[in-house]
């Protein structure tokens, strides 16, 4: 059968709806880089599914010519997780912005890490509130002035890969949508990445952030260094609440058994009590056996 | 004279073993063959603090809990205080009291007959002296057994199970305090033999609970998922299937809050496993927004409520019917969902398949209101009562999926549904509105389509999954109409009219939305008078019902109260007395 299939190129992943987002947006690059990493994998697109919540980048899955699913704010990691885990041999990406992951979707991020749930999710992070037109954000540099800190933000950012460390996802990266070339490459390693994979995809929002967002975050672009140990908690933690620069890469991965392998494990032990028939063989269990 | 039909309740506070009591008189009964309830209560502590269990054996069919005890047994009058009007003691009752309790009971607001015979028995001290300090539930056990004609030998081989997997000196230790009890009972003067058990063994019945028959329709009707996060009194569910979902090859996993639980469980129907999760009230309202999604995006969805007392964190160990209007219209937008309810332990078998029957074929969320009453009460059944058809959902003909449009108009709604892995049946789905094809779309006129298109799926349903149950004779003066565990007492206070030849009829639906309005009309057209009975403050049954019929004026009566305490026999048949003579004046002064 796979003698029959066509290869793939990333126009193959682009679907024929024209994106909602204003002109200049960095979601253009990001989806850009996502069609381009599809097809250096080859992913089937109708075994793949691109989930995401509510929000500007969260019309992504639109976009792609695969199975998507565009559900409520906050919840893409939900989904994503009954869909990976009902049907494990699907790829599935769940792609959103800082809004919709880190604050009214903080929680299911922090337990979709710990659990080290096999998906990759793509952070498109602009410092702001796009969709709803321009409030402030966890990601929002404390000081800042948007539509809804209108003296000021009284409160502190938090930095997203610094969490994705902390609660146990076993890969974090980040990149930045004005750098396709690298940002093609963390996409397809974090596809690739077995277990939770967290890529911050910094993605300006020209319209409630200013033109020069692109700017001040290009100057701020670093790489790795060389010897950067990306399996040191520690190491990467270095490159997280970064002031005046940006880095990008690979910043941590380890291996550690996901979600599927622990639950493939119990599943295993539960066997080991009898096979299982029906459910007469439950309900038998219900009669006073004595 | 001996009876058929005998109700033990006991109370005592943590680590006196009552629950363990309860269940092992359950079982025995349920060994012999004979129909059992029993219920379980709790104050809200964690551990210790006090509980009662209450168990009625009959030889004959019985529909609710005893409203009275025929037997009491009270291992400290304090814990039996906090039960305050919530136990009943018939006028004949034998109380069994611990005779070093020095309260002084005479002096509590005892809710106990006066012709009741009192026994103080030194539970403790009994148990002391046959070297088992730590079961006096079990002499205890075997005083009851003695006393009352309880099956000796089935107790002692369920109290032998009971303890199989310990070491075997334990079982032993426990059947020599099960004897002792027998001894003591012996000695016992006074006479109680008006509440001896009499009847002929059959066949071992099934014991289980509402929420374990629920988690078992579960997996019957083939699903294959479940996402929950603990709540009381549904936790059972989770736990029952956190054991059985992975025996079965599915999968299980216990969420971060009820917000991922909902929404694993449509990740997993939009890719093609039939999944569920279940819920209280606090629960359900954290899942409702997205429950507006299953019901826009159409994907097969059953949320299981086990109603407890609310709002707020209210009476969580305590049943009550108050969840129903959330369930109805919780949801914002116009969401097409069903809403089915269970009224026994056997409905929440049913109510569950039917459940993954309607969402699976018609592509939408379904909500089973249970509630503690039949949630955690045990019952016992017939395994062949636990049959139910099951259907799965319409998948795309290989013709469906050239040109492949998710949501294509069709005249029942209903498109078929392609999941992931399926070639040329990709779509992206949406909360979004959006046209056939899933393009997202804030069109008028695509909005007012699609609207209809996901209401007609409502037709069929009506038509063709019209649940409801019917008592009593078609021509009625009095006709009651309830749903869900007030049928139990209702049930059961119908029969006993009939039996005394007063003409009263219930009806009492299962498929709560869409409604059998045509079945209920023509219930009505039976009956001179009708009683709405709910345990909801605000009637909230009787509210739902008149927004789609109008209720014979002047000839609808309400009886509701609050939940926390169940709906008693003796509590309906006064309200059918009181209509009863509403009616009966009525037709005099039309005469006059």
């Amino acid at each position: 059968m796979s003698a029959e299939l066509p290869v793939f190129q990333p126009a193959d992943y682009k679907s024929d709806l024209k994106p909602v987002w204003c002109a200049g947006c960095g979601d253009y690059g990001a989806l850009a880089a996502l069609h381009r990493a599809m097809a250096k994998l080859q992913l089937l697109p109708w075994n793949t599914v691109v989930v995401s919540g509510i929000g500007c980048s969260s019309r992504l899955p639109g976009y792609v010519s695969t199975f998507g699913f565009n559900g409520v704010h906050g919840r893409a990691l939900t989904l994503a997780t009954g869909i990976k885990v009902a049907r494990p041999e699907l790829s599935v990406i769940a792609v959103g912005g800082d809004g919709d992951g880190i604050a009214i979707g903080g929680n299911h991020f922090l337990h979709s890490a710990r659990r080290n749930l096999d998906v990759a999710y793509l952070l498109m992070d602009n410092e702001i509130y796009g969709l709803t037109k321009g409030q402030v954000a966890p990601t929002t540099p404390a000081g800042d002035k948007t539509k809804s800190t209108t003296w000021g933000n009284p409160e502190a950012a938090v930095d997203p890969c610094e969490l994705a460390i902390s609660f146990g996802a076993t890969w974090v990266g980040r990149g930045f949508s004005g750098d396709p070339k690298t940002l093609v490459d963390l996409m397809v390693a974090a596809i690739e990445h077995h277990g939770f994979s967290f890529l911050n995809v910094m993605s300006p929002c020209v319209t409630f952030r200013g033109d020069e967002q692109f700017k001040t975050l290009r100057a701020k672009l670093r790489s790795l260094p060389e010897d950067h140990d990306r399996t040191s908690r520690q190491a990467a933690l270095r490159y997280t609440r970064e002031k005046d620069s940006l880095t990008t890469g690979v910043l941590y991965e380890v291996t550690e058994p996901s979600l599927l392998d622990r639950m493939a494990d119990v599943r295993q032990k539960a066997q080991k009590a009898g096979p299982v028939k029906g459910t007469a063989d439950v309900l038998a269990t219900f009669a006073p056996a004595f | 004279m001996a009876r058929n039909d005998l109700t033990i309740a006991m109370v005592g506070s943590g680590g006196d073993g009552v629950v363990t009591m309860g269940n092992l008189v359950a079982q025995a009964a349920a060994r012999e063959g004979l129909h059992v309830i029993e219920t379980e209560a709790y104050g809200p502590q964690i551990r210790g603090g006090e509980t009662s269990c209450t168990v009625r054996v009959a030889s004959r069919e019985i529909y609710a809990q005893g409203d009275t005890v025929d037997v009491l047994v009270v291992f400290g009058w304090e814990s039996f205080g906090r039960f305050r009007g919530e136990i009943s003691a018939a006028a004949d009752a034998v109380i069994l009291y611990e005779a070093a309790d020095e309260t002084q009971f005479e002096k509590l607001d005892l809710p106990l007959g006066e012709h009741a015979r009192w026994l103080p028995i030194p539970f403790q001290q009994l148990a002391k002296d046959a070297s088992a300090a730590g079961a006096k539930n079990i002499v205890t056990l075997g005083i009851l057994a003695e006393l009352f004609g309880l099956p000796s030998d089935a107790l002692r081989r369920a109290i032998e199970k009971r303890f199989s997997k310990k070491k075997a000196s334990v079982a032993e230790a426990n059947l020599k305090a099960f004897d002792a009890g027998r001894d003591f009972a012996r000695s016992v003067t006074q006479e109680v033999g008006h509440k001896e058990l009499a009847y002929e063994p059959a066949e071992p019945r099934l014991l289980l609970s509402g929420n374990e028959a629920a988690a078992i329709g579960a997996l019957h009707a083939g699903c294959r998922f479940f996402a929950g996060y603990p709540i009381t009194p549904s936790s059972e569910i989770l736990h029952f299937l956190s054991e059985w979902m992975p025996r079965f090859g599915g999968a299980f996993v216990q969420t971060e809050d009820e917000l991922a639980a909902i929404g694993a469980v449509i990740g997993a129907s939009f890719a093609g496993v039939k999944a569920m999760t279940a819920t209280s009230g606090p629960g359900l309202s954290l899942m409702i927004e997205m429950l507006g999604l299953a019901s826009m995006a159409e994907i097969p969805t059953v949320v299981i409520d086990v109603q407890r007392g609310g709002p707020s964190t209210g009476n969580p160990t305590k049943s009550e019917q108050s969840d129903l209007l959330q369930a109805l219209y919780g949801t914002h937008g116009d969401a097409p969902k069903v809403v089915l309810a269970c009224s026994d332990v056997e409905d929440c078998f049913h109510a569950t398949v039917e459940a993954f029957n309607i969402a699976e074929e018609f592509q939408l969320p379904v909500l089973v209101l249970s509630d503690q009453s039949v949630g955690q009460r045990r019952e016992t059944l017939s395994a062949s009562a636990l049959v139910h058809e099951v259907r799965d959902r319409v998948k795309p003909a290989p013709s469906d999926l050239t040109g492949y449009e998710r949501y294509r108009e069709t005249d029942d709604g209903v498109s078929p549904m392609a999941v992931p892995g399926m070639r040329g049946g990709m779509y992206q789905t949406n909360g979004l509105e959006h046209d056939e094809a899933g393009r997202p779309t804030s069109l008028h006129l695509t909005h007012e389509k699609m609207n209809a298109k996901r209401y007609r799926k409502l037709l069929p349903i009506r038509e063709r999954h019209a649940f409801f149950r019917r008592y009593g004779p078609a021509r009625a003066d009095v006709g009651i109409v309830c749903w869900g565990s007030s049928k139990a007492a209702v049930k059961e206070a119908v029969l006993e009219a009939n039996a005394r030849g007063e003409r009263v009829a219930a009806f009492v639906p299962q498929t709560i939305y869409p409604f059998p309005k045509h079945q209920f009309q023509e219930f009505l057209s039976g009956i001179e008078d009708l009683l709405v009975v709910e345990l909801s403050y605000t009637a909230q049954f009787y509210k739902y019902l008149r927004t789609f019929l109008t209720l014979p004026e002047g000839r609808t009566h309400v009886f509701k109260r609050s939940g926390g305490k169940e709906l008693t026999v003796a509590e309906v048949a006064q309200e059918i007395d009181k209509v009863r003579g509403v009616s009966a004046s009525r037709r005099e002064s039309v005469v006059a």
